[in-house]
This record gives structure tokens, C-alpha cells and sequence, in this order.
């Protein structure tokens, strides 16, 4: 009890991380509050000083590939975490774990491939 | 009993309700993704208390990360400038408090009571090494069967994708 506790006390450590990292940005935008001249007019305000002017709103409706690409990084994404306790647990685990990962790696070649026939990598 | 581990936890789980009540509350689709991702990471905060760093970083790395990016997409491809209307009715109202008094009341009586016998307090040494002995041992069928239920998502998610493209391919022809 008494290592966990010496244990979960270096993440003060990350704490203090934590509220430098939310405090920082917070003062320097502050202190460049404070300090900058504040002299606004319409111009100033524009998205663009010299350009085209911006119209419509900017969340447009998206493309449906990009969700299937999005769809295709989580699952590989998950993939990865699934090889990470592997990877460092192998030496105890031994061939067994490594035929184990294999059919589950070429589980998901099999949807890659299967999304490469149907051309969802290509763009066009 | 007022511990850091207390503090933290009560942070955390504050952070993790407000950021789930703001999501209902919020009414554009964008800062509910925003406030989504604070209780993601708040609960990724919980597991490190409990010792689960592996699964805390996993938490961060899939929810917050993936997730989060998923649902955005997902929501980009829809109409996602409405903004939701007030439903009125006061039967539906009366309805839902007691749905949710009865829900909250059988939550309470599950957890009041419950005993979970203490485990060993070795979690946090290897972490990642426990995990990865478990599940690559006693686990394997649970683990097999996670590949095939992605294969199903990925397989499922191109399926129900591409056969709207080639329906638009066909429209733009004609």
C-alpha cells in the first residue's frame, strides 16, 4: 500500500504539467490583453483584410470517404492497442501468443483487402 | 478522510458530469463534441487513480482521439446546422422524471450494497505486462472474437458507405 501510494504521487508531477500547461496560454493571452493598443474598426474584423471576401458558413457537409477513412483509423487504431499488451508481454507468452496475433492480424488484412477491391483507398 | 486521491477523484468526476450535462445542454453539435471530449479524458483521470494506466492511455488514445474524430465526421456528413427544438408535453415530461427517479433509485440499491472484495495491490507494477499476460492467455476467445467483430465493422461500414456512392454514380449519369 505504501509503494502505490509513493506510486500515484508522481502524478503530481503530471498535475503540475497539467495547470502550466492550461495557465500559460491564459496569461500570455492576458498579459498581451493588457499591453496591446485596442483601436478597433469594421476592417479589422473581416476574416480576410486584402482578399476574397468570405461567404456561406465553413461547416459545409462533408464527403462521405472521409468518414470511411475516419472508420478505418479507429479500427486500426484498435488493432494497435490490441499489439501494444502483446508486444510487451511476448517474452513470457511465448509462440502460442505470436500464432494467436497472427490470425488476429490477418483477420483485418482480410478487411483491408477487402476495402482495397472495393476501392475505398482511391479518391476518385 | 479527505485524501489527494479523494480530491482527485472528486475533480475528475466533477469534470466527467459536467462535461456529459453540458453535452445534453449545449446546443450547437460542435461544443458538445468539445465538452464529449472533457468527460473522455476525466474518466481517462479516473483509471489512472485505479491504477489502469495502460487502459486510461487507451482510453484517451480511442475515445478522445478516435472517437471523437469519428463522431465529428459523422456529424459533418449530416445536417448539422439545425438546432434541436424544445419538445413540449407534460406527459412526456412527467414520464421521463420518473424514468430517470427509477433509473437513479435502481442504481442506488445495485452499488449501496455492493461488495467488491479488495484485489492485490500489485496493478500498477507492469501494468501493461498484466494485461498483456491475461488477455493473451486466459482470454483468447474474447480476443479472437474482437478481430472478427472489427472485421464485421469495417466490412459493414464499406458495405453501407460505397453502395450510397454508386447509387450517387448512377444518379449522376442519368
Amino acid at each position: 500500500m505504501e509503494l502505490l501510494n509513493l506510486y500515484q504521487n508522481n502524478y503530481l508531477i503530471v498535475f503540475v504539467f497539467l495547470c502550466l500547461g492550461v495557465i500559460l496560454p491564459l496569461v500570455a493571452l492576458y498579459l498581451g490583453k493588457l499591453l496591446r493598443p485596442y483601436k478597433p474598426y469594421d476592417a479589422k474584423y473581416t476574416t480576410y483584410e486584402s482578399g476574397i471576401e468570405p461567404f456561406h458558413d465553413s461547416r459545409v457537409q462533408f464527403n462521405v470517404r472521409y468518414y470511411i477513412f475516419a472508420l478505418m483509423f479507429v479500427i486500426f487504431d484498435v488493432e494497435t492497442v490490441f499489439l501494444y499488451p502483446w508486444a510487451v508481454a511476448y517474452e513470457k507468452l511465448g509462440i502460442f501468443a505470436l500464432i494467436e496475433m497472427l490470425i488476429f492480424v490477418l483477420m483485418l488484412v482480410i478487411g483491408l483487402v477487402y476495402a482495397w477491391k472495393k476501392k475505398v483507398l482511391k479518391w476518385t | 478522510m479527505l485524501t489527494g486521491e479523494f480530491i482527485a477523484f472528486m475533480a475528475l468526476a466533477l469534470v466527467a458530469i459536467i462535461g456529459g450535462v453540458l453535452l445534453i445542454n449545449l446546443t450547437k453539435v460542435i461544443h458538445m463534441v468539445v465538452a464529449l471530449v472533457f468527460t473522455f479524458v476525466s474518466i481517462a483521470g479516473i483509471f489512472v487513480i485505479l491504477s489502469a494506466e495502460f487502459i486510461a492511455a487507451v482510453q484517451i488514445l480511442i475515445y478522445s482521439g478516435a472517437i471523437t474524430i469519428i463522431m465529428l465526421f459523422g456529424i459533418m456528413l449530416t445536417r448539422h446546422d439545425d438546432t434541436s427544438e424544445p419538445i413540449t408535453g407534460k406527459w412526456r415530461k412527467l414520464f421521463l422524471l420518473l424514468g430517470v427517479l427509477g433509473f437513479g433509485v435502481a442504481v442506488y440499491i445495485g452499488i449501496y450494497n455492493l461488495d467488491i472484495p479488495q484485489a492485490a495491490n500489485t496493478l500498477h507494477v507492469d501494468n501493461t505486462e498484466q494485461i498483456g499476460i491475461s488477455l493473451y492467455s486466459h482470454f483468447i476467445i474474447p480476443f479472437e472474437l474482437t478481430s472478427v467483430l472489427l472485421l464485421v465493422a469495417l466490412i459493414g461500414a464499406i458495405v453501407l458507405a460505397k453502395k450510397d456512392e454508386d447509387d450517387e454514380k448512377e444518379a449522376e449519369k442519368e
